[in-house]
């Protein structure tokens, strides 16, 4: 059996599993870009080996040159992590044809959870239920679309094939509207992708994105390891996770917990995945998709369960049995995650690169960050903006919200913008301590100037205080600065020609 | 030196004394005032109260983010003031705007086309960088008198795309 382990991937993921690898007495080999040389996970493996370019594709994606890389510095298995070649049949395939183990479900299994279509009739034929709708049909046409919407039922959603974002999106509330709207959504698509393929989806009340982890191992063990509470999300990324969900009671975990493990027995899954479902507020929940890999918010679940669950990844890949049942387990606690992001949260949440200058990260109880950065290190544009996952951990939900608040405030990022401010604010609202959110919470109902904090009163005299003493300071130091230039030419000549460049 | 900082309709007066005190709203009171590590963030000690916050110029003021909320303040003195009272406070929008590229990135789409009249918020470019689409507005309504760049170029931070007249 393998000893040493290949890390196909980058960041704080990357980092992540080396330290399972060492907690497990094994080897480590990181694969690196141009643009990674001197990244954390390069300095802390026991090989690091030259993948390529600094874009994705010539680097991280070339799953060719990591099977070669494996091959020739003996590394037995290959851990993908997330992103990049995890969610690739082909690439699994390829390493287990190279005759090296693939820490991760097996081929068919990918595949199958990776096709919409395919995974939606996969686990109806398990009994499981989805969010109705035609997706993965196919592209229907209007009649066809009209014809089917009544069995869908009302209010739905007309969503874009290639979509994103909300374009080509629209919202159903009888058949009388659907033509105008189908041609409105069809016209948004194609001029926002280039294809006017719309499918229909019930549309689903305060729904609520919960997922359960699972663990299978070689000998058709399935267990779950309780689920984490996603909504919190922008555009589809998601910010802040917590374990357990504010929403669950026992009753509906067991239940859910056993429709997760059914879809994963229906794929004869192996090794750690997760079952995304919607939730209704009548507690109703649809099957969404599994994602076949380690997930970023996976750290949660480790907190509450006291389960490491990358170093489950790799014994489970050894052929081993699961150390635990489904009785052996229970929830103890209750975790956050924030993701830090290099976004400013009061610009829209444009990506911000640069060298980061200082990195003072939070610790104390009850305080956990997985992150790939230092300070000096450089957040690029080749790669996510993901700098760091803070996790928290607390005996009830109150405590850990607390908590969080005490380390987002500890944590201290320079040289690049971050979310913090963000996660502060969410920290902050009424509503996320009430933990009354839905999906649509985000982008629709939250915005970065309430504030709900209530002893910030004084605050605007401090920053009043601050912003003068530092105009102060400049207007004293520009007084001592002006003078005649050590330019050949006038200020006022050399300002206008640089300006002028600059068109 | 006096001064008076605005934040939004609240302003104070605030005085800086040579020896380092400040006199707020009538208050004098001890100020240790210094810059981290030579970065733009700053730590305060008012009369023993310790507080950090990080502060940039802007174009408008002077932008304080101070436990994770953002607070514009226009900070004058009395000269200043005194000066843009008898302008009336006009403020005239005018001259080209230059969008520049906020971060490295791919130029996936551009919206419009030179000559092409824009309203406050139209979207005017989109750049991919970090494997995110990021969305490029106008700051104020205006035609597009120049282009500079087009779908596919790879652009540096900083770069001039457009030109919004």
């Amino acid at each position: 059996m393998f000893n040493k382990v290949l890390i196909a991937n980058r960041g704080e993921i990357a980092v992540r599993i080396i330290r399972a690898c060492r907690e497990l007495g094994m080897e480590t080999a990181a694969v690196y870009s141009e643009a990674d040389r001197s990244a954390l996970h390069v300095r802390q493996a026991d090989e690091a080996y030259l993948l390529g370019p600094a874009p994705s594709r010539d680097s991280y994606l070339r799953g060719d040159v990591i099977i070669d890389i494996a091959k020739r510095c003996g590394a037995g298995a290959i851990h993908p992590g997330y992103g990049f070649l995890a969610e690739r049949d082909d690439f699994a395939q390829s390493v287990e044809e190279a005759g090296l183990v693939f820490i991760g479900p097996r081929p068919s299994a990918i595949a199958a959870m990776g096709d919409k279509g395919v995974a939606r009739t996969t686990v109806t034929n398990a009994g499981v239920a989805v969010v109705p709708g035609t997706e993965g049909e196919g592209s229907l046409t209007d009649e066809e679309l009209l014809q089917i919407a009544p069995k869908i039922g009302f209010p739905l959603l007309i969503k874009a094939t290639a979509g994103g974002g909300g374009k080509g999106m629209r919202e159903v509330q009888s058949i009388d509207q659907m033509p105008g709207l189908l041609q409105a959504a069809r016209r948004e698509a194609e001029s926002a992708f280039g294809d006017g393929n719309v499918y229909l989806e019930k549309l689903i009340l305060n729904a609520r994105h919960i997922e359960f982890q699972i663990l299978a191992d070689s000998h058709g063990n399935v267990i779950h390891l309780g689920e984490r509470e996603c909504s919190l999300q922008r555009r589809h990324q998601k910010l802040l996770e917590e374990a357990p969900s504010p929403f669950m009671n026992e009753e509906l975990r067991v239940k859910m917990g056993e429709v997760a493990c059914t879809a994963a027995r229906s794929v004869e899954y192996l090794n750690a995945g997760t079952i995304e479902f919607l939730v209704d507020r009548d507690q109703n929940f649809y099957f969404l998709e599994m994602n076949t890999r380690l997930q970023v918010e996976h750290p949660i679940t480790e907190m509450v369960t006291g389960i490491d669950i990358v170093k489950e990844q790799i014994r489970i890949a050894r052929g081993r049995k699961l150390r635990y049942t489904q009785d052996d387990l229970s929830i103890n606690g209750w975790a956050l995650e924030c993701r830090v992001n290099a976004e400013d949260p009061y610009n829209n949440f444009l990506p911000s690169t640069g060298v980061l200058s200082s990195v003072i990260a939070p610790s104390g109880p009850g305080v956990r960050v997985d992150t790939g950065v230092y300070a000096g290190f450089e957040i690029s544009p080749y790669y996510d903006s993901l700098i760091s996952k803070l996790i928290c951990w607390g005996e009830t939900r109150g405590e850990v919200i607390l908590r969080m608040r005490r380390a987002l405030e500890e944590y201290r990022i320079l040289g690049v913008k971050t979310n913090i401010p963000f996660h502060q604010t969410i920290m902050d609202s009424h509503r996320f301590i009430a933990g009354s959110f839905d999906t649509r919470f985000v982008e629709e109902r939250f915005s970065m100037e309430d504030n709900d904090a209530e002893e910030k009163e004084d605050l605007p005299m401090i920053a009043a205080v601050l912003a003068t003493l530092v105009s102060h300071r400049e207007s004293q130091l520009s007084s001592q600065i002006i003078q005649r230039g050590d330019r050949d030419t006038s200020n006022w000549k050399w300002v206008s020609r640089w300006e002028r460049m600059h068109r | 030196m006096k001064y008076i900082a605005t934040i939004g309709d609240k302003s104070f007066e605030i005085e800086i004394l040579s020896n380092g005190e400040i006199i707020l709203n009538g208050e004098q009171l001890t100020a240790d005032f210094q810059s981290v590590a030579d970065q733009p963030i700053y730590s305060l000690l008012l009369d023993g109260q310790s507080y950090e916050a990080s502060i940039h110029p802007t174009d408008s003021g002077i932008q304080v983010l101070l436990r994770g909320q953002l607070i514009d303040v226009r900070v004058e003195d009395e000269r200043q003031r005194r000066l843009r009272e008898s302008s009336g406070g006009q403020v005239i929008q005018s001259g080209d705007i230059h969008l520049k590229a906020p971060m490295p990135g791919l130029v996936v789409t551009i919206p419009v086309e030179e000559g092409q009249d824009v309203a406050s918020g139209d979207n005017l470019i989109i750049l991919e960088s970090m494997k995110m689409q990021n969305e490029l507005k106008a700051p104020r309504a205006g035609v597009i008198s120049r282009l500079r760049v087009k779908t596919g170029d790879n652009v540096e931070q900083n770069q001039v795309l457009l030109i919004l007249s």
